[in-house]
């Protein structure tokens, strides 16, 4: 019992850091119909910009975050700006976004691979192997920092989508694209600045990646399958749906480990993903729709 | 390609309704026979001049690589081009494909060039199987179901030890004198594009290939005209399955080895749909001159960069421009202008 639990600890703790990333990626699709494809690839690139900063300038990772999201914020809404116009209203505007966003993956798998090698990195912060104990259970610290990391920046990305005009225009965008534009949101700034703020998420989930998982460029596939699965299993849109998917799926793969062996924890997403998309598409809290 | 006159009523001038021909001329139908003979001709006879060239088991190895590729890519078509449905775990049955020989070769020394077309049978069974499961979902979900039933394959092989595991098996080779032993895999591979080709063709003018392309641009209409539009999407399905299980087969052999990070990364697939978009989705001639072009692209890139990383940057660039500019591809992009040889138009 004293196992499953501390299975179920670091479990929460892991899904606070998965929620976080994952919110980008719902964010993008709720807004603009993008399955981003990429979004694993950027954090990556995210993950090397905090590791680099770490490793030859010796800042902290916790401290580069925030200019990592403004770098991340810019890059995103400039990248929208150039490619999302051109397909907005093409007939098949979703498959096009996949396809596209697989497309960005590869500029972005191959930039890292050719500037960076395929070498394993993590950024060694003091904190990153600590653990400490409350009672009888571990909590590791560098996971216990990330999830308070992630529980600040969702509740201000929560407090932006609820208490600015801005927020409102993103969730009427979200709610009924053509209505919001009738009752005057400018939906291309709100694309933009949504598309910005997704990748400024990705960066901060990177930051987060440089020293809790050891990474490589090609790790990305396997990234995105399970962001995949986390807000498949929510509801695909729903910001709510993506932290319970993430926690109850984090908790799910953190007892496969312990039960089957951590070899197999990848399939816990992988099967998640398959099998919701296949039985219940529109997931825990999704609308009644078909992607 | 010069266009027949075609006389029109003068009230549809400006109305928007096309006429178009339902059989190109009888002419260019002809020549299009005789191209296609004389480059299969060409193909044939092309080993008979191993003796007289120094390099030229480069030559060989080169021409199985394109023939592999315009294998998958010609099956892939029939899902992804002619019914619209994207599957970027398509490289999974030509891993699978390259496991089962494997397997009959290490286990019982049966040759991969006689249980080929066993392993594309398998494969095609287990295509079937896939498409009852993943294509109750369509668009973005369908494209990301394959995807994960990419990734769990890719994942079952890594860990299961009768395959190896992560480090794969190694196969004997061939006996057969070194300076011929890429013949006989250049014809099986051959062999296994013209089928590919010849199906693809066979589907593109029959009455399944019109019932796959009316779910391709309207599912709901098509489905109200009284086309069986689930099962005909699990027979394309399972045909787009056949041929990439047969190349992986020769494809596993002619390597000598087996492993998961060659069959089953995404880069394949990746690769695959790239060939098919830059060649022309839904015509028979574009998966053929997509699969020409990426291989030259390819091999030119290696050589003059030697450098895989930004093979892959290239890969995406082109995927992305292509998308953007020509989806229609090659060959949709020269017939919608009108300037699309003869020789090359077999829709």
């Amino acid at each position: 019992m004293r196992g499953l639990v501390q299975v179920v600890i670091l479990g929460l703790l892991l899904g606070g850091v998965y929620a976080l990333m994952a919110s980008g990626l719902t964010l993008l699709f709720g807004v603009m119909r993008v399955v981003n494809l990429a979004h694993a690839a950027f954090m990556l690139v995210a993950a090397y910009m905090a590791f680099f900063a770490f490793d030859i300038l010796d800042i902290d990772p916790f401290v580069s975050l925030p200019a990592i999201m403004v770098v991340m914020f810019l890059g995103g809404a400039a990248l929208y700006r150039l490619l999302f116009p051109r397909i907005e209203g093409s007939p098949r505007y979703g498959e096009m976004t996949v396809l596209m966003t697989f497309g960005l993956a590869f500029i972005a798998e191959g930039l890292m691979s050719f500037f960076f090698t395929g070498t394993f990195r993590t950024a060694s912060p003091s904190y990153a192997t600590d653990a400490f104990r409350v009672g009888s259970f571990f909590i590791p610290t560098a996971q216990l920092y990330a999830s308070g990391a992630s529980i600040v920046l969702l509740t201000g990305l929560w407090a932006f989508l609820n208490f600015t005009r801005t927020g409102y225009g993103v969730r009427a965008t979200m709610q009924n694209r053509t209505a919001a534009q009738i009752v005057g949101v400018d939906v291309r700034r709100v694309s933009t600045i949504s598309f910005g703020i997704g990748m400024a998420l990705a960066g901060a989930s990177g930051a987060l990646i440089s020293f809790l998982f050891p990474f490589f460029p090609a790790r990305h596939w396997q990234w995105i399958a399970i962001l995949l699965s986390l807000i498949v299993l929510g509801g695909l849109g729903s910001l709510k749906g993506a932290v319970i998917g993430a926690l109850i799926l984090a908790v799910a793969s953190s007892l496969v480990t312990d039960y089957v062996g951590s070899a197999w924890s990848p399939m816990t997403f992988f099967l998640a993903l398959f099998l919701i998309l296949v039985v219940r598409p529109q997931g825990l809290f999704g609308k009644e729709q078909r992607l | 390609m010069v266009k027949p006159e075609v006389t029109r009523p003068p009230e549809f001038e400006g109305s928007g309704v096309e006429i178009t021909e339902l059989e190109p001329p009888t002419s260019s139908r002809k020549g299009r026979m005789v191209f296609a003979g004389v480059v299969l001709l060409a193909l044939l006879l092309v080993p008979a001049l191993q003796p007289f060239v120094g390099f030229y088991s480069y030559m060989l190895q080169l021409g199985i690589v394109v023939l592999m590729w315009v294998a998958m890519t010609s099956s892939w078509n029939i899902l992804g081009g002619y019914t619209g449905y994207i599957s970027l775990g398509h490289n999974l049955f030509f891993g699978l494909g390259g496991y089962t020989s494997g397997l009959l070769l290490v286990h019982y020394g049966l040759s991969p060039f006689a249980t080929a077309l066993l392993a594309g049978v398998v494969t095609m069974f287990i295509g079937l199987v896939a498409g009852l499961i993943t294509l109750r979902t369509r668009g973005p979900a369908f494209i990301i179901s394959t995807i994960a039933l990419l990734l769990m394959t890719s994942l079952i092989m890594d860990n299961w030890d009768l395959v190896g595991g992560s480090n794969g098996m190694d196969l004997p080779l061939p006996e057969i004198p070194l300076i011929w032993l890429k013949v006989p895999f250049y014809y099986a591979m051959l062999v296994a594009a013209v089928g590919a080709v010849f199906l693809g063709y066979r589907v593109q003018h029959s009455k399944l290939g019109l019932a796959l392309r009316a779910i391709a641009q309207d599912e709901i209409k098509a489905e109200v005209a009284g086309i069986d539009t689930r099962r005909l999407k699990v027979l394309a399905f399972a045909l787009s399955a056949y041929f990439p299980g047969v190349v992986g087969a020769i494809w596993g052999y002619n390597l000598t080895y087996l492993r998961p990070t060659i069959f089953f990364i995404i880069g394949v697939a990746a690769q695959l749909v790239l060939m098919v978009i830059i060649g022309g989705r839904g015509t028979v001639a574009g998966p053929i001159i997509g699969a020409a072009l990426v291989v030259a692209l390819n091999e030119v890139a290696i050589s003059q960069f030697g450098s895989t990383e930004l093979n892959i940057v290239v890969t995406g660039v082109i995927l992305i421009v292509v998308l953007l500019f020509f989806p229609l591809g090659i060959i949709g992009t020269l017939r919608e202008k009108g300037r699309l040889p003869a020789v090359l138009d077999w829709d």
